[in-house]
């Protein structure tokens, strides 16, 4: 969610109770300006929040260049110093899914991963893990399979460039009703047509992403209009805490994970 | 020709001289912008003088980049289907049905404090009564203020219709309190939920409906005719068998026909299912509290069914997402008996029992007519409590504390058996003494929980952390500061205190209890044995080939002369029925 709306999205987001508070935006929207102005960020979002023993993370996205190739992903326990988060490793991604233990909030804190699925003598059964590259793994997992945006809000320029859209009007009411009009924010993993052929108005600049209606299995996305049919909510079943909001026909959208950064296996079972 | 450029008269005046020149170079040009699109009937030229018109009158920043869309945009506006007859429809917008719903409400609200003045006018000396028959519904807006202040809560815009809305259910329904419970998520829509104690005349109708239907000698007798129609199941199939032997043996001189071999017995299951655990009766135990659910502020509110201890059971075994519809099929193994309203009631049940949270000597138990009766009926273990009146508040850092010494449990903790009062399934002795014999000795050892008012540092642990996060709600403003309590075991049960009196919970979430590594489905029971173990259904190794060579050599006839290969076979096919 973009940072300077933070205060007239308040009343929209309510994640699992969670609303934000105002010292929270407060303090958000000083710390995060200023972190876009030392890394000459055109952007910054705040993504979410990650539950910890100690103290909770905080997490923001800023975004230079391309929306999709460009971002970087800050943490924080208290909103003084922003941490750069570094690259995550597919290693770690792999591990952070099988790790229960809850964050304790201490970046620094080293942990220990028992993969089970091993024999007993496996020199790749016990790995250590900071909690920092776990935070990175997690994050990168959520965002690969949870962030999204409505249909229009990310644009792809004739040079490739993705960019957020600044003209952006909001989808329609018969369109919002539709899983086929929010899509990933990811380099898209379908073929790059896939998701032209499906529909009949579409979109060089607006489709070249994969839409959440093909995500395995369908209802993984629990769509739901609110306020009498004005926003829409979408709610991940595979990352409970991850939700994203639309007013229909505003340019007023937004994505924010609150959660334990555990991933729900469970979902068949669910539906 | 002075004029490097005409007007348009000119131009056209022009178009007649024909030599090559710079008019006529942009006459030509200009022709060629106008020429019509056969397909949609406009030209290049008016698209153009649109798209500068519509850019120049609102003067959008950076308009270079955004060309393209532009035009795109006017074309679109230009296509606007005319919708001539129905132009004098009104369409109304889609927020009426909900409209419509809130204002009966606000009205029905309305009518009834104007009628409560005028009668408060005429009688003051009748207050006190009147406090009686009013339901007392607690404050939610002050409530979600301060969860707001934490961090926790609901939209203003929700949380006033929701307040409404209990107001409502107060009015229409027979309840004597009213406590907003929380919220719970569903595919298709979500619930919103009101935890009420019902008036007394209410709940002893509700007792009295209880104890006909369910009577107290029911169950047993259930349970006696079970072994009879068992029995009666087995001497059936005997006599099924017998009949088949017979048909067999009537139709031996047909031929071809293969002869049935001699069937054993049909099995009978020898399981007999554990006497039922008997349910709470209304106003007790898990169903102290009667729930009411509705999708909507200003919906009907519609009251959950009682649950009973095989919901709880096996609602403990599951995991299933709410449909949004009460009369959904809920599809689980072991199987649920009832629709998904028993199956959200049994949901709320254990979350109410899980995360029922308040600071140290906010209740207390309480003094009521009604706890006496229950006290004769089944002992000590669920008294009623009540707010204390003398609850001064805990400091912040106490409440903050990280052991959370100073929050206690006020939801009854239900036992394995799926009630909170322990139920001694040995009560009867002398009628059942044959059932038991199987179930080990007679005394079992009474399932006892947590007391009431248990500190949350004696909860169970999730993975060796505590399952509640205590947060204060501020740093910079410390005076103002409160604090939250966070459930891991329930994601989305929180629960504040202020410094001073205040202190409530409230769940809102997806129903779902945090399963560590994850979710895993109950193993289906082993299969039972269908006969008795013996030769005929033991498994052994076939005779090879050598064996049943040596077998036919031992057993050949002294008299060598022809061989009988009928002997041979039959010898075979017997080995194989045995088998």
């Amino acid at each position: 969610m973009n940072v300077h709306k933070l205060w007239e999205y308040r009343e929209y987001v309510n994640i699992n109770g969670m609303m934000l508070t105002s010292e929270l935006i407060s303090l958000l929207q000083n710390s995060l300006t200023l972190l876009q102005i030392e890394n000459h960020f055109t952007h910054v979002q705040y993504w979410g929040q990650l539950y910890a023993i100690d103290a909770d993370y905080h997490i923001a996205c800023g975004i230079t260049g391309d929306a999709i190739a460009d971002r970087k992903y800050f943490y924080t326990t208290d909103f003084k110093f922003w941490g750069l988060l570094p690259k995550p490793k597919r290693k770690y991604k792999l591990l952070s899914l099988i790790t229960t233990f809850p964050f304790r909030g201490d970046p620094a804190l080293k942990i220990k991963v028992l993969d089970e699925a091993l024999e007993d003598n496996h020199p790749d059964k016990c790995r250590l893990m900071k909690e920092e590259s776990r935070l990175a793994a997690t994050i990168s997992n959520i965002s690969d399979e949870a962030e999204i945006c409505a249909r229009g809000q990310l644009i792809q320029q004739p040079d490739g460039c993705v960019v957020i859209n600044p003209n952006y009007y909001g989808l329609t009411a018969p369109e919002a009703k539709l899983l086929k009009s929010y899509l990933h924010i990811r380099q898209p993993q379908q073929r790059w047509n896939t998701n032209l052929l499906t529909r009949q108005d579409y979109n060089y600049s607006m489709d070249f992403l994969d839409s959440i209606d093909q995500d395995i299995p369908s209802g993984c996305w629990s769509l739901s209009l609110e306020k009498s049919g004005s926003v829409a909510y979408l709610r991940s079943l595979y990352w409970p805490g991850m939700t994203f909001f639309h007013k229909v026909r505003t340019p007023d959208a937004g994505f924010l994970y609150v959660g334990n950064g555990r991933k729900n296996m469970d979902v068949p079972f669910l539906l | 020709m002075s004029q490097t450029f005409l007007l348009e008269p000119d131009i056209i005046a022009a178009t007649e001289n024909v030599m090559p020149d710079l008019n006529n170079d942009l006459v030509m040009a200009k022709n060629f912008l106008k020429q019509q699109s056969a397909a949609t009937g406009d030209s290049l030229y008016d698209h153009l003088v649109d798209v500068v018109h519509k850019i120049l009158s609102q003067k959008p920043p950076d308009i270079v980049d955004q060309f393209e869309q532009y035009s795109w945009e006017v074309k679109r506006e230009k296509f606007r289907p005319n919708f001539d007859l129905l132009n004098d429809i009104y369409l109304a917008p889609p927020q009426l049905a909900i409209v419509r719903r809130l204002d009966e409400m606000f009205r029905l609200i309305a009518s009834k404090n104007q009628k409560l003045e005028d009668m408060g006018e005429e009688e003051q000396e009748l207050d006190l009564e009147e406090d009686s028959t009013k339901a007392r519904v607690a404050d939610l807006i002050e409530h979600n203020y301060y969860f707001r202040e934490g961090g926790y809560g609901l939209p203003d815009s929700e949380c006033y219709a929701l307040y409404i809305a209990l107001q409502m259910l107060a009015i229409k329904e027979p309840v004597a309190t009213v406590r907003f419970f929380g919220k719970i998520y569903g595919t298709r829509s979500n619930y919103y939920i009101a935890e009420t104690d019902l008036t007394i005349e209410e709940l002893d109708r509700r007792i009295r409906e209880f104890e006909m239907k369910d009577m107290p000698g029911e169950g047993e007798g259930l349970e006696e005719a079970h072994p009879q129609e068992v029995e009666e199941q087995k001497e059936l199939s005997d006599n099924t068998e017998f009949h088949k032997v017979g048909e067999g043996e009537a139709r031996e001189e047909k031929p071809k026909e293969p002869v049935p071999p001699k069937l054993p017995p049909e099995p009978v299951s020898t399981w007999q299912p554990p006497p039922p655990i008997p349910v709470e009766r209304p106003g007790q135990g898990v169903n102290r509290k009667v729930y009411w659910v509705c999708s909507q502020p200003g919906e009907q509110w519609i009251c959950l069914p009682d649950v009973t201890p095989e919901q709880l059971r096996v609602a403990r075994l599951t995991v299933r997402c709410m449909t949004g519809d009460l009369d959904a099929e809920v599809l689980t193994f072991p199987p649920f008996e009832g629709t998904e309203r028993n199956y959200l009631r049994a949901q709320v049940a254990r979350i109410a029992a899980a995360t029922s949270v308040s600071p140290q000597g906010f209740f207390t138990y309480g003094s009521g007519e009604e706890e006496e009766d229950i006290d004769l009926e089944e002992g000590a273990g669920d008294l009623a409590f009540n707010p204390n009146p003398f609850y001064q508040g805990h400091t912040l850092k106490d409440l903050l504390d990280p052991d959370l010494t100073y929050w206690v449990h006020h939801g009854r903790y239900i036992l394995k058996q799926g009630r909170t009062l322990w139920w001694n399934p040995n009560a009867d002795m002398e009628e059942g003494v044959e059932e038991e014999e199987d179930e080990g000795p007679p005394p079992v050892a009474p399932e006892l929980g947590p007391a009431l008012f248990t500190s949350l540092a004696e909860d169970a642990r999730v993975e060796g952390v505590r399952a509640w996060a205590a947060r204060g709600s501020s740093a910079l403003a410390a005076e103002r500061a409160l604090a939250t309590l966070r459930s891991a075991l329930w994601p989305g049960a929180v629960a504040y205190a202020t410094t001073g009196k205040r202190s409530e919970c409230m769940y809102i979430g997806w129903g779902l209890k945090l399963q560590l590594p994850n979710f895993s489905p109950l193993q289906l029971p082993r299969p039972q044995d269908e006969y008795l173990i013996g030769p005929e259904v033991m498994e052994m190794a076939d005779p090879t080939f050598a064996d049943e060579e040596a077998y036919r050599i031992a057993h050949l006839p002294p008299p060598p002369p022809p061989e009988l290969p009928g002997e041979g076979e039959g010898f075979g096919e017997e080995e194989e029925d045995e088998d």
